[in-house]
């Protein structure tokens, strides 16, 4: 895709962990400064609560991306219900769509700030599509 | 410019600070969703998130229209090519997913803007993009349709969702991806004076606190 700078890779994230609280910030990686370095586009997911219809709408989005390859991951963290990934609602509309599920990495926040950003940008760096699917797609 | 409609707190309710909200355009966060060559980052679009996070707006991501409706393999198009009943509804079904989170903001006091995409025909707004001949074989050889200040089409029907719902309009700028020659540092300076001028507007407003 000539003159065009997109990365084919992007990550569900929770809104936990694009707008941490002050008192979060201190014990997280910066996840969005590490999603950018490491060339995602974002997918954010709403906060807890219900969110039915828009988590159907993000559903969708994924599907049209894992279907004409693009590379999606899914990013939780540790200590939110559910991992900030609504995953017992978001998962069963992925697999309706026909989806398989994104694998997942989990921001720990309880250890050390800056080790957990290298393991998590570590982890993005390592995923993408097998070679003959990015060939396929990405022209 | 009432943006805040947090008057309805009972006395005594512990509430939480208002907060400075910014509900961003979908390809500002995922350049992924950026119709075939109109990609300019690998993801995120970086400067705008940098200045929103200095400034310590929350981020707020709307959905993408044209991705879920036309797919990511759409060929370009202009606002009146997407300016369909059937595109329409599509819009107010993503804005009734999104808005009961921005209205949700709105009640609790927080400041709320729109930061779109200007040139876009869906997600402009303070310009998107026509030419109503186009249609029929993609065949189009340069750049040759025209800016129009106005709304983009999803922003119509975003706006109109939350006015439906009793919400005050929303200050809104458009970051100026897609006018033709993309001119970052422009659209940046946009982007500021647009930030700054909500700072000077607030705090004139007895701290800014309600404002209706």
């Amino acid at each position: 895709m000539s003159g065009d700078a997109r990365g084919w890779r992007m990550a569900l994230v929770p809104d936990a962990l694009i707008n941490p609280t002050e008192q979060a910030r201190t014990a997280l990686p910066d996840v969005l400064g590490v999603l950018e370095a490491s060339g995602y586009g974002v997918l954010q997911l709403p906060p807890k609560g219900g969110h039915g219809l828009l988590l159907a709408v993000i559903a969708d989005q994924v599907a049209e991306y894992a279907h004409h390859g693009y590379a999606v991951v899914a990013v939780g963290v540790r200590g939110e219900p559910g991992e900030g990934l609504h995953w017992r609602r978001l998962a069963p509309l992925l697999r309706h769509r026909g989806v398989a599920l994104p694998p997942r990495y989990l921001v720990c926040p309880e250890v050390d700030a800056v080790a957990e950003g290298q393991r998590f940008a570590t982890f993005l760096a390592g995923y993408d599509l097998p070679a003959e699917e990015q060939r396929r797609w990405r022209v | 410019m009432g943006r805040r409609i947090d008057h309805g707190r009972k006395r005594g309710t512990e509430q939480k600070a208002p907060r400075k909200v910014a509900l961003v355009a979908n390809c500002l966060l995922n350049q992924n969703a950026k119709v075939c060559q109109g990609a300019h980052y690998p993801g995120l679009v970086s400067p705008v998130v940098e200045v929103l996070r200095k400034r310590g707006y929350v981020l707020q991501q709307l959905p993408c229209p044209e991705l879920a409706f036309a797919g990511v393999r759409r060929w370009w198009a202009v606002y009146e090519q997407y300016d369909t009943p059937a595109y329409r509804t599509h819009c107010r079904r993503l804005a009734q997913a999104i808005a009961p989170l921005i209205e949700g903001y709105l009640r609790r006091g927080d400041e709320v803007i729109l930061i779109g995409l200007d040139g876009s025909p869906s997600t402009g707004v303070r310009f998107t993009s026509s030419k109503p001949d186009w249609g029929g074989r993609p065949n189009r050889p340069e750049d040759d349709w025209e800016i129009q200040p106005r709304r983009g089409i999803w922003v119509e029907e975003l706006e109109a969702e939350l006015a439906r719902r009793g919400l005050p309009p929303l200050p809104a700028t458009g970051w100026a991806l897609d006018m033709g020659r993309f001119d970052e540092a422009g659209a940046r300076r946009d982007l500021e004076q647009f930030l700054d001028s909500r700072e000077t507007t607030e705090g004139s407003r007895d701290g800014g606190k309600v404002a209706q």
